[in-house]
C-alpha cells in the first residue's frame, strides 16, 4: 500500500517554492492535514527568505491544528511570532497558538493545567492584537475558559459537599464566588454555600449567602432552591427519587455521583 | 546633537521584514531623536538575536539601519561519535533546524556534549562545531567529536582501618577494580559523583553497624601514566562502635502519658546502635499517635552519648508539632482519569492537619492504580505560611489493551479471539473486562467489571460472567463450566478487609472414554471414578474471604504480613452440598538493610463433601506456581491401572514454600535479580476410590493418601516493559513415581 | 468486623480557647494562638469558624459522622472577639443536595475516543495467562 507514497520521498529541492506551496494546499483540498503540513515544512526550509516561507509557516500551523497534532501546531505558530511579529498574520498565529491549548480542554473532571494555559495565550491574543478579527472570538473563548476553570473549582466543592466534609466544600465554593464573580457557576456557588452551612448549623451565614444570592441572581432557579431551605419548607429526600436502584443506575452507569 | 527622520532605510534584510525591524527600533517618525535613545534602538535590534551585525547611519532626514542576519541553520549531524547515538546528542543540541544560527549556542551545545560525556567516564572527549556554508545565507551545523579512551579504576585501597578489612570495604563499594566484565560492566569508569556515592555507601556501612564518630577524611587519587587508569585510596578514621543504652519515651503534651507510647519503639538495650533503627522508632511512634487521634504529634529523639560503656542512651521526647494544614489538592496531568477517581486515593481533606505520612501512602495507592507512568506528588507552601498546597501531577499510560487473533490448528480446526480489556474505563477507575474465544473443541468467554468506589464508597462491586469448555492439558477428559458471580469486597478494621460472593454455576464433565470390553485389548480409556463423575451438576453456594494485611500500613515499614482464609458453602440450591475452605499465610521481611527479601508462604485447603461424592471439577489440583518443579496437575492421586492415567485431584492439599530474593551484582539498570526457593507440599484425599476398569471385578484401589513431594530450585527476575517477569529452574527431590515434573517454568513476579 | 474511625478537621482545645477573651484579642492573635480556621463567612466582618469532625467507617455501611464539634468566633465591625460559642452535631441540618449542575460549556472528547484512547497497553499477563 505504500505505492501511491512513492513520489513524496522524490527530493524536493528541484521544485520552485511555489510549485511546492501548491501542492500543499492541494494536499489540504484532499483533507490530507498531515502532509500539507509536511509540504509546508519543506518551503520553509528550503526557501527560508522567500515570501512563500511566511505564508507557508501560517499555514503549517493551521494545518497541524486541523490534524489535531497541537504540538507542532504550537511550535510553527511560535516560530512566525518570532520571526514576523508585525506581520498580519501574527494575529492569526497568536490566536492559533491559544486555539491549540484550547481545543484540548476536556470536560470538567479531567486535567485543567491545559485551561490555565489557554487563558494566558488567549489574553496575549486580546492585549497584543486588540483590533484584529481574533480579538472578539478571543475574548469570547477566554471567557469560556475562565467558566471552564471556575466549573473545576465547583466540581471539586461538589465532592466534598457530597462527601460532607463541609468546611472543604465552603472553601472552594468561597474561591468561586470571590474570584470567579464573572462566571455562570456564581449563583450555584452561593446555594452550594447556603447548603454547605445549613449543614454545619451557621444559620446566619447560610441567610447572608442567600440574600446575597437573592440580591443577584434573583430569577435563577438556585435562588428559589436557597429560598426553599431557608425557610424550612426544603424538598424531601423521598421527593429527590432517591431509592436505592436508581442511585447505582446514575452513579455506576451513568457517572453522575452527586 | 539631536535629529529628524521623515523615513527610513534598512537595508541587508532579506528574511525579517522591515516591519519587524522598526518594531524593536521604535524610532518615531518625524519628531526629534538625540544620540541616546538612537543607541537604545540599536541595542533593542541587537537583542532580537535575529542579526550578526547592526549599525545606524542617519543620513540627512533618513535614516540607514544596515543589518547582516545570522545564516539559518539548514542541518545539523554528528561526526566520530561511536559510544553515545545520535538521537542521544540531538537530545542535548539547542539549536534546531530552520532557526537562527547563533555561534554562542553552537559553543554551548559543544560544552553540553563534553559534559555527557564525561558523565560516561571518557574524559579526553572534545567536541568542536563546524558550519558548512549553504546557498541562501543557510547553513549545516557539523560536531565533530573525538571521544578518547575511557578512564579504568586500577585499584582501591583504604588506611585508617582497623576493624574491617580492605577487602571486606572493597566488597562494599560500588566501583569494583577494572575487573574481567569491564567492557560489559560501567561501574569501575571513573567519574566523579561516583566517588561521593561510595563516600555514603562507606558512611551507611560504618553507621549501621554503630560507628556514629565515623568519618571519610579525604579521598586521594593518583593518575595512572598513559591516563586510562586511576589508584584511589580513602583515608578514614572509625571511631568506637556503639550499641543503644537505656531507650525510654517522655511527653511534653499535656493530656498525652508517654507509657501508652513505650511498645512501639523496637530497638532495645544492647542492639547495635544504627540511625536507620532511630528513624524506624520515630515513624512507629508518629504512626501510633495518628491510630489515637492525636493530632500535630512529633517524636524527637534526644541521645546521651556515655563513651566508656560505649553506650548511647535514647529518649524519644513527644511535642506538639507546629500546626500546619492542607489548603488545597490541586491534581494536573489527568488526561482520561477522572479528578475524583484520584482524589479519592486521599485520605486527607481539605483543611485536615498536614500529616506527611499519609500524603506518602496516599502516593503510593495513586501509584497503586496502574493508570500513569508517573505520579509526582509534591506539597509546596501555600497562599499562608502554615498551610500546604499539595501537587499531584501525573502523566497518563495506556490501560486498555484490545486484542483479535485468529488461529487455525491442525486438530482442533480454526479459532477466533477477541479480548477488550480496560483497567480505567472511561476514565471512572471501573475495570471492563471481555474475552471471546472460539476453538473446534475448547471456547471460553468471560466478562468481568469492577467498580472499586461502588456507591461512593470503599465498597468495591465485581461481577463475573463465564462459559469455559476447556480441554485440560495432560488429562484426556473435558470439562464445562459456565455461570456467573457477583462480589461485594469492603475493609473490616484498619488493615483487613472482607469479601462476600455468591457463586452459581453449572459444571459438566465429559468426553471420558470408558472401557469397552468388545474392543481390542490396547485401548485407551480412563479411570472407573471418572466415568462415575461423568454428566453435569450446578453449583450454587456463597463464600466469603477475610484478608488481614500489613504490607502497606503495618508498623514495620520493611515487612509484613499477608493472611488469608476464604470459604464457599455449596448447597443454597442447585446439585452440590460440601463446604470448600482455602487459606494462605504469607510473611515477608527485608533483611541486611533492604539488599535481601526473605518470604515464606503456606497455602492449604479442604473440601468438605456435605452429601455424595467429590466431583472433579470441585476437587483440588496444584498448579505449577504453588509447587515448582512439578507440571500443572502432576501431583495428586491417580489410577494407574489405566492407560489414560489422568490426574484426579484431591479433596485436600497444602503446600509450602521458603524463598529469597538477593541482587546478582549487575547494575540496576539491567532490573535482573536472582533467588533461590525450596516447595514442599501434596494434594490428597478422594472419596471414591475404587479406580481401574469399571466393569470387571478387578477393582483396585487408587492411592489417594498424603505423600509429600518436595522440590528445590533458583529463579531469576527480570522487570520487563511488559511487566516483572520470573524464570524458574527447579529439580524436584521427593515425588511419586508417578508424578509428571516440569523443571522450567516462566511466570508472572507477584509484586509484594 | 471492628468500624474504622477517622478523624478531619481541626478544633482548638478548651485549654488554648482559655486564653482567648472576649473584647480583646482581634483576628491576628487568634490566628496566632490557635491557628487559622477551616471555614470562613463570606463578608469581610463574617465570623471564624473552626470544625472537627469523627467519622465512622463500618463495612460496607456508609460512613457516618458521629461527632462534630464546631467553634464560632464571631467579631466585630473592628474585628474585635464578640462572643466564643461551641456547639456540635445536632446543631446540624441534614440538607437534601440538589442534584442540578450548571453544565460547564466544553464538549468533552466523544464515547469512542474515550473508549479506545487509552489502548496501547500490552501486560505480561495476557501473554502468560494465569493458569
Amino acid at each position: 500500500c505504500g505505492g501511491g507514497t512513492v513520489s513524496r520521498d522524490a527530493p524536493l529541492d528541484s521544485l520552485s517554492a511555489e510549485e511546492i506551496y501548491q501542492r500543499a494546499e492541494l494536499e489540504l483540498e484532499k483533507e490530507d492535514e498531515e502532509e500539507a503540513a509536511r509540504y509546508f515544512s519543506e518551503v520553509e526550509r528550503l526557501y527560508p527568505y522567500s515570501d512563500w516561507a511566511k505564508r507557508a509557516l501560517i499555514m503549517q500551523a493551521f494545518a497541524y491544528h486541523r490534524d489535531r497534532d497541537y504540538e507542532s501546531a504550537r511550535s510553527a505558530a511560535q516560530r512566525y511570532l518570532d520571526f514576523y511579529p508585525m506581520e498580519e498574520d501574527a494575529a492569526y498565529a497568536q490566536y492559533l497558538l491559544a486555539l491549540s491549548y484550547y481545543d484540548q480542554i476536556d470536560d470538567v473532571g479531567r486535567d485543567q493545567g491545559l485551561t490555565f494555559q489557554a487563558l494566558q495565550a488567549l489574553r496575549a491574543v486580546i492585549e497584543n492584537y486588540p483590533d484584529s478579527e481574533y480579538a472578539r472570538s478571543a475574548v469570547l473563548k477566554f471567557d469560556l475558559a475562565f467558566d471552564h476553570l471556575a466549573a473545576k473549582e465547583m466540581e471539586i466543592g461538589r465532592y466534598y459537599l457530597k462527601r460532607k466534609h463541609y468546611p472543604a466544600a465552603i472553601n472552594r465554593f468561597r474561591v468561586v464566588v470571590e474570584e470567579f464573580q464573572t462566571t455562570t457557576h456564581t449563583p450555584e456557588a452561593l446555594h452550594r454555600l447556603v447548603e454547605a452551612y445549613l449543614s454545619l448549623g451557621l444559620e446566619d451565614e447560610a441567610r447572608t449567602a442567600g440574600a446575597i444570592l437573592g440580591y443577584n441572581y434573583r430569577s435563577t432557579e438556585w435562588y428559589q432552591d436557597s429560598y426553599a431551605l431557608l425557610t424550612g419548607r426544603g424538598l424531601t429526600l423521598e421527593a429527590a427519587g432517591d431509592n436505592w436502584l436508581t442511585t447505582v443506575y446514575r452513579q455506576v452507569i451513568r457517572g453522575e455521583w452527586l | 546633537q539631536a535629529f529628524s527622520f521623515t523615513d527610513v532605510r534598512i537595508e541587508g534584510a532579506e528574511r525579517v521584514s522591515p516591519g519587524t525591524i522598526l518594531s524593536y527600533a521604535e524610532i518615531p517618525r518625524g519628531t526629534a531623536v538625540d544620540a541616546a535613545q538612537l543607541n537604545d534602538a540599536y541595542q533593542r535590534i541587537v537583542q532580537s538575536g535575529l542579526f550578526q551585525t547592526v549599525e545606524l547611519v542617519p543620513q540627512g532626514n533618513t535614516l540607514v539601519i544596515r543589518v547582516e542576519e545570522w545564516p539559518t541553520v539548514n542541518r545539523i549531524a554528528f561526526e566520530g561519535n561511536n559510544r553515545l547515538d545520535d538521537e542521544e546528542l540531538a537530545a542535548l543540541v539547542q539549536t534546531t533546524p530552520r532557526r537562527v544560527y547563533d555561534p554562542g549556542q553552537a559553543e554551548e551545545d559543544a560544552r553540553r556534549i563534553v559534559e555527557l560525556y564525561e558523565q560516561r567516564g571518557r574524559l579526553a572527549a572534545t567536541v568542536s562545531p563546524k558550519i558548512i556554508e549553504r546557498a541562501d545565507n543557510r547553513v549545516d551545523l557539523v560536531f565533530e567529536i573525538a571521544e578518547g579512551g575511557v578512564v579504568e579504576i586500577e585499584r582501591i585501597s583504604f588506611v585508617g582501618n582497623r576493624d574491617f578489612s580492605d577487602r571486606r570495604l572493597r566488597r562494599v563499594l560500588a566501583t569494583k577494580q577494572a575487573g574481567l566484565l569491564r567492557q560489559v560492566i560501567q561501574r569501575d569508569t571513573f567519574v566523579g559523583d561516583r566517588i561521593a556515592f561510595d563516600q555514603q555507601l562507606l558512611q551507611d556501612f560504618y553507621a549501621s553497624r554503630g560507628y556514629v564518630d565515623f568519618q571519610v577524611l579525604d579521598v586521594s587519587s593518583e593518575f595512572s601514566r598513559e591516563r586510562n587508569a586511576f589508584f584511589l585510596t580513602f583515608n578514614i578514621r572509625e571511631g568506637q562502635s556503639f550499641d543503644f543504652g537505656n531507650v525510654s519515651v517522655s511527653s511534653d503534651i499535656p493530656g498525652v502519658d508517654a507509657s501508652a507510647y513505650r511498645r512501639a519503639v523496637a530497638s532495645d538495650p544492647g542492639d547495635t546502635y544504627s540511625p536507620t533503627r532511630v528513624d524506624t522508632d520515630v515513624a512507629r511512634l508518629e504512626r501510633l499517635a495518628i491510630q489515637r487521634g492525636e493530632t500535630f504529634v512529633r517524636a524527637d529523639p534526644v541521645i546521651t552519648r556515655n563513651a566508656r560503656e560505649g553506650t548511647l542512651d535514647v529518649n524519644y521526647v513527644l511535642r506538639r508539632g507546629e500546626r500546619i494544614f492542607v489548603e488545597r489538592i490541586d491534581i494536573e496531568g489527568n488526561q482520561t482519569t477522572l479528578d475524583r477517581v484520584i482524589r479519592r486515593q486521599f485520605r486527607t481533606v481539605e483543611g485536615d492537619p498536614f500529616n506527611p505520612r499519609q500524603i506518602r501512602q496516599a502516593a503510593e495507592r495513586i501509584r497503586a492504580l496502574g493508570y500513569f507512568e508517573t505520579a509526582e506528588v509534591e506539597t509546596r507552601q501555600g497562599t499562608a505560611p502554615d498551610q500546604v498546597i499539595v501537587d499531584v501531577d501525573v502523566q497518563e499510560a495506556p490501560t486498555g489493551s484490545l486484542s483479535f487473533g485468529a488461529s487455525y490448528s491442525a486438530d482442533s480446526g480454526p479459532g477466533l479471539n477477541v479480548s477488550f480489556a480496560e483497567r480505567n474505563f472511561l476514565g471512572r477507575g471501573q475495570t471492563l473486562r471481555f474475552e471471546v474465544t472460539t476453538g473446534a473443541d475448547s471456547a471460553s468467554s468471560a466478562i468481568t467489571f469492577i467498580e472499586p468506589y461502588f456507591l461512593g464508597r470503599d465498597l468495591a462491586a465485581r461481577l463475573d460472567v463465564f462459559y469455559r469448555i476447556a480441554e485440560q492439558d495432560n488429562t484426556q477428559y473435558n470439562t464445562q463450566v459456565a455461570g456467573f458471580s457477583p462480589a461485594l469486597a469492603f475493609p473490616v478494621g484498619e488493615n483487613s478487609r472482607l469479601q462476600l460472593r455468591y457463586r452459581l454455576s453449572e459444571e459438566r464433565l465429559y468426553g471420558v472414554d470408558g472401557f469397552d470390553p468388545a474392543a481390542p485389548a490396547e485401548q485407551d480409556y480412563s479411570s472407573a471414578i471418572l466415568e462415575e463423575e461423568e454428566g453435569s451438576q450446578i453449583v450454587s453456594s456463597i463464600g466469603y474471604t477475610y484478608s488481614y494485611d500489613t504490607r502497606r500500613s503495618g508498623l514495620n515499614p520493611n515487612g509484613g504480613i499477608l493472611l488469608e482464609f476464604g470459604q464457599d458453602f455449596a448447597g443454597v440450591g442447585g446439585d452440590a452440598q460440601y463446604v470448600r475452605t482455602e487459606a494462605s499465610a504469607t510473611v515477608q521481611r527485608e533483611v541486611w538493610n533492604g539488599d535481601v527479601l526473605l518470604r515464606g508462604v503456606v497455602e492449604g485447603g479442604a473440601l468438605n463433601m456435605i452429601s455424595d461424592d467429590s466431583q472433579v471439577t470441585d476437587r483440588f489440583f496444584l498448579s505449577t506456581n504453588q509447587l515448582r518443579g512439578f507440571a500443572p496437575k502432576g501431583i495428586g492421586p491417580r489410577d494407574t491401572a489405566v492407560p489414560n492415567e489422568d490426574a484426579l485431584g484431591g479433596n485436600y492439599f497444602a503446600v509450602a514454600r521458603l524463598e529469597a530474593e538477593f541482587p546478582i551484582g549487575l547494575p540496576e539498570e539491567y532490573g535482573i535479580s536472582g533467588g533461590v526457593f525450596l516447595d514442599a507440599g501434596s494434594v490428597w484425599g478422594l472419596d471414591n476410590v475404587d479406580g481401574g476398569e469399571s466393569t470387571t471385578d478387578g477393582i483396585d484401589i487408587v492411592d489417594d493418601d498424603f505423600a509429600l513431594r518436595s522440590s528445590v530450585g533458583f529463579s531469576i527476575f527480570w522487570d520487563t516493559p511488559i511487566g516483572p517477569l520470573r524464570l524458574n529452574w527447579a529439580e524436584a527431590l521427593q515425588q511419586e513415581d508417578y508424578d509428571e515434573t516440569q523443571v522450567f517454568n516462566l511466570t508472572i513476579a507477584t509484586q509484594f | 468486623c471492628s468500624p474504622i474511625y477517622r478523624n478531619h478537621g481541626y478544633v482548638p482545645t478548651d485549654r488554648d480557647l482559655a486564653d482567648l477573651s472576649v473584647g480583646i484579642d482581634t483576628r491576628d492573635t487568634v490566628a496566632a494562638a490557635v491557628g487559622r480556621p477551616s471555614a470562613a463567612g463570606l463578608l469581610k466582618e463574617s465570623g471564624w469558624y473552626y470544625v472537627q469532625s469523627r467519622w465512622r467507617h463500618y463495612g460496607a455501611f456508609e460512613p457516618r459522622e458521629i461527632d462534630r464539634q464546631v467553634v464560632a468566633i464571631s467579631f466585630n465591625d473592628g474585628g474585635v472577639i464578640t462572643n466564643i460559642e461551641r456547639f456540635g452535631l445536632e446543631e446540624g441540618r441534614v440538607v437534601p443536595l440538589s442534584r442540578r449542575v450548571t453544565d460547564s460549556n466544553i464538549a468533552g472528547i466523544s464515547f469512542l475516543r474515550q473508549l479506545f484512547g487509552s489502548v496501547g497497553n500490552f501486560t505480561a499477563d495476557q501473554l502468560l495467562g494465569d493458569d
